[in-house]
């Protein structure tokens, strides 16, 4: 098999005198979706703060594309091409849109020499294009994010990350707080990243959503893994017997 | 916020300023000599000095940090202007001495607040108490007046084709401010940490950095007024900025209920400036005594910031 896009070798987290990760092997390919689910304190949330460069493992590494990287800080994910779309979603509610997208990697053109200004109109532009290649119709990027519905925002969050050139992009619960319609519209929005082959982490405790959108689904108890495995097969109930159980129920078996 | 449709809209975005021009039109018809072009000189006076002191204390509170030493830094910029200009120091000598106490100022709050992790309340608070205590040495507690260098009165007392310098600082500081916050990424930068700045922070913005500037550039229009309002006034006393701490403030505030209501913003900054100079003069003209103008202050204050935070559905203020 060729080398995974994103690999976790043996990672480790300790806090305290508390383990959460109890060595955990993770590969991501290109291209594919992975669902990380488990119950509550199953370690998923720590796996995806090692990940994204939040958290540093007490043990382990991590590699991207074959090469070892140390992640200091989420930045340092970014510039490697991961980048994370956290639960609160880092966004400033009150600003526009385009603002939101390109914070941090702002365009800009210059005024006279020595003075850069903001290419504000070409930042419209490209959050409106970058909206688009997610299959969301935006006319006007100058609306604050705050107007937008969750589907939207969760839109906007991956638009960042699109901006950002992320090869990866982990999505860490991102249905948990919306409505039926709306977490639909992420689902979608999951699919038109798999589909321009962006590769997605997906974190959830929703197994509906997993086997809607998921290639792959990584299950973890304890802190350790106990399944990988393609979710092709699989039903949503099969997927909540094998985080309960820790086995798949008898006929799927 | 978005503006919104309609007369409501306007109102919501604009009714304090057209309240300021109603209140314009009030003290013309009623306060005797209001319109006498030396007493509107003499509020423009005023204006400046609460404009680029409150255009500093919202570039601080746009990271969203407080900066309440202001006025004592002001002092204190005051008498050490004074104390060079006093012993025949250049003007040149003397401006950038009181500027460089402003920003040495505004960087020791920065400091304070970004390094040693001291809430910017209290650390400001600290820094305002050092300026006046510090203002009181260098004077020996007097003021510093004098025959001074004409050159240097005329930073303040000046006209520059016929328009009052002071009135060009003030536009000069305005227009910098709008220009760093509307059109510059470090603007951005600043705004955006003030507003979320976790998000600024994994965006991979520099938000200590960001704050220790606002407030570094809140000590620098301190240290500008302290230089304006000496050669205005030809004197230097420590103490002399005290009561804009207050008027200033209220300025800010008044200025967050217009344009973009809940937010600290320039044109409302000088606008809210404008009104509180103005209400100011008006009242002694009208002959209120003296203690109508704190109270109004006060009530300016309280329903300036319920205004932004009915505008904003949630307390204006996350300090």
């Amino acid at each position: 098999m060729s080398t995974p896009l994103l690999r976790l070798a043996g990672i480790r987290k300790r806090y305290g005198a508390v383990e959460a990760l109890s060595g955990v092997d993770l590969d991501v390919h290109a291209g594919e979706v992975v669902a990380v689910v488990g119950d509550n304190g199953a370690g998923k949330s720590t796996l995806i703060r090692v990940a994204s460069g939040a958290h540093a493992p007490s043990e382990g590494h991590i590699e991207v594309e074959g090469r070892r990287v140390g992640f200091a800080s989420p930045l340092d994910a970014l510039n490697a091409g991961v980048a994370t779309i956290y639960q609160d979603l880092a966004l400033a509610a009150r600003q526009p849109i385009w603002q939101n997208v390109f914070i941090g990697a702002e365009r800009t053109r210059r005024l006279l020499p020595g003075i850069a200004v903001l290419d504000k109109r070409r930042m419209r532009r490209e959050a409106r294009d970058f909206l688009a290649r997610l299959k969301i119709d935006m006319a006007d990027t100058n609306r604050p994010v705050e107007s937008l519905s969750g589907g939207q925002r969760q839109a906007v969050a991956i638009a960042r990350a699109l901006r950002w050139n992320a090869r990866l992009v982990i999505m860490d619960e991102p249905t948990a707080a919306l409505g039926v319609a709306e977490s639909r519209q992420v689902l979608d929005l999951i699919r038109e990243l798999h589909r321009g082959g962006t590769t997605v982490i997906l974190i959830s405790h929703n197994m509906a959503d997993v086997v809607a959108v998921a290639t792959r689904v990584a299950v973890l108890k304890n802190g350790r893994k106990i399944a990988d495995r393609p979710v092709e097969g699989l039903s949503a109930d099969d997927l909540a017997h094998l985080v309960m159980i820790g086995q798949l129920p008898q006929k799927a078996a | 916020m978005t503006a919104r449709e309609g007369i409501g809209g306007v109102l919501a975005t604009y009714g304090t300023a057209i309240a300021a021009l109603i209140l314009f039109c009030f003290f013309a018809a009623m306060a005797p000599n209001f319109l006498n072009p030396t007493n509107l000189l003499n509020v423009l006076k005023q204006v400046s000095f609460l404009a680029i002191l409150g255009i500093g204390f919202g570039l601080a509170f746009t990271v969203a940090e407080l900066d309440l030493s202001f006025a004592a830094v002001c002092s204190f910029a005051a008498v050490v202007t004074g104390g060079l200009v006093h012993h025949k120091f250049p003007p040149v000598a003397a401006m950038a001495g009181g500027i460089g106490v402003g920003l040495c100022a505004g960087v020791l709050n920065g400091v304070l607040v970004t390094r040693l992790k001291i809430p910017s309340l209290i650390a400001t608070l600290a820094t305002a108490s050092i300026a006046t205590g510090l203002g009181f040495a260098v004077t020996g507690g007097v003021a510093f007046v004098g025959r001074w260098n004409p050159a240097f009165l005329a930073l303040g007392r000046g006209q520059l084709l016929g328009v009052p310098v002071l009135i060009l600082w003030t536009a000069s500081a305005a227009l910098l401010a709008l220009f760093l916050l509307k059109q510059t990424r470090l603007g951005l930068h600043l705004v955006f940490t003030g507003e979320a700045d976790e998000a600024a922070r994994l965006a991979g913005v520099k938000t200590r950095r960001m704050k220790a500037l606002g407030l570094a550039l809140a000590g620098l229009g301190a240290g500008l007024v302290g230089v304006l309002l000496t050669a205005t006034l030809n004197s230097a006393a420590p103490n002399m900025a005290a009561d804009y701490l207050l008027t200033s403030i209220a300025a800010v505030l008044l200025g967050m209920t217009m344009f973009e209501p809940g937010r600290c913003n320039v044109p409302g900054t000088l606008v809210g400036a404008a009104t509180i100079g103005m209400l100011g003069n008006g009242l002694v003209l009208m002959g209120a005594p003296y203690y109508v103008q704190d109270i109004m202050l006060g009530v300016i204050i309280v329903a300036s910031v319920a205004l932004s935070a009915s505008a904003l559905k949630k307390a204006a203020f996350g300090i």
